[in-house]
């Protein structure tokens, strides 16, 4: 146990469940399902972070790992990024991609909780990030899932928040939320970055980045409703 | 008519460091959005399988 592998993923965990708590708050108060299917990612994003900090306290029991590979690396991405499709997108497209999605994770659900684990892959001897990938995994077709999901959340989270700051760079309008989307998009990349960079062997990568990204996202979510007072010299300049 | 073409001119703009800061952000953006498909979509083919 030590403050990388143990602390970082339940720090995560805990930001992500509070950003969730303000989500489903602003939900309450507002209406707009794209704040409850983010504040649903960010469960996930939190349940994926307490089973990474409680495989770096106890190690890797079936269940934790299960929950950790259904809700952390399968689903996490594709619910945040269905959020922002309900945020963008026709109401009828939405509604057909969350049955989808919906179907899909369900699916996911059964395939992961039915799998076959191989106990002696799940090591809690290394702590070099190698352990969090799926090769525990040895039924056929429950890993192979896993990209499908996070090409989908990838291009609905990080493209939606990207082609939004663009779009309110293009007019010039709303600076905050042109921040506040680009920190977003910038927060969702990085557990990916952190993934990839984790099974390259660079200790601690997974974490850093995913406790990262759960601080970007909120921060980015904060300014982008948080419209900036704008002075004389801070307003948008009329040449 | 000077009305018009005076409203025609108006542009406008973010205080600088934002002007220059955003675009460079987005294609920064784009750049890794990119890269991580083509990862993903690897990793979808097979070809790296090591990353799932």
């Amino acid at each position: 146990m030590n403050f990388m592998n143990t602390f970082l993923p339940f720090g995560s965990s805990l930001i992500s469940f509070a950003f969730a708590v303000v989500l489903f708050i602003r939900f309450w108060q507002r209406r707009g399902l794209h704040l409850l299917l983010w504040g649903i990612g960010m469960i996930f994003y939190g349940i994926g972070g307490f089973c990474e900090g409680y495989f770096g306290a106890f190690g890797w029991n079936p269940l934790i790992f299960r929950l950790w590979y259904l809700f952390g690396a399968i689903l996490v991405a594709a619910w945040l990024g269905q959020g922002t499709v309900y945020l963008l997108a026709k109401k009828t497209w939405a509604h057909g991609l969350l049955i989808l999605l919906t179907l899909g994770s369900i699916y996911g659900l059964i395939r992961v909780f039915g799998a076959e684990l191989d106990p002696n892959l799940m090591t809690t001897s290394l702590h070099t990030g190698s352990e969090m990938s799926g090769h525990a995994i040895v039924s056929t077709g429950v890993r192979s899932l896993t990209p499908f999901f996070n090409l989908y959340g990838t291009v609905a989270l990080v493209g939606g928040a990207a082609y939004s700051a663009w779009i309110f760079w293009k007019k010039r309008v709303l600076l905050h939320r042109t921040i506040g989307n680009i920190m977003i998009a910038l927060g969702a990349m990085l557990p990916a970055f952190g993934g990839t960079f984790s099974r390259m062997g660079i200790s601690g990568a997974l974490y850093i980045s995913e406790f990262l990204g759960a601080v970007l996202m909120f921060i980015g979510f904060i300014r982008a409703t948080s419209p900036i007072e704008e002075t004389e010299e801070d307003s948008p300049i009329q040449i | 008519m000077p009305n018009k073409s005076k409203k025609l001119q108006t542009k406008r703009e973010y205080p600088p460091f934002w002007e220059k800061f955003i675009p460079v952000a987005l294609i920064v953006i784009a750049v890794i959005v990119v890269f991580l498909l083509i990862v993903i979509i690897s990793v979808a083919l097979g070809i790296f399988p090591f990353m799932r």
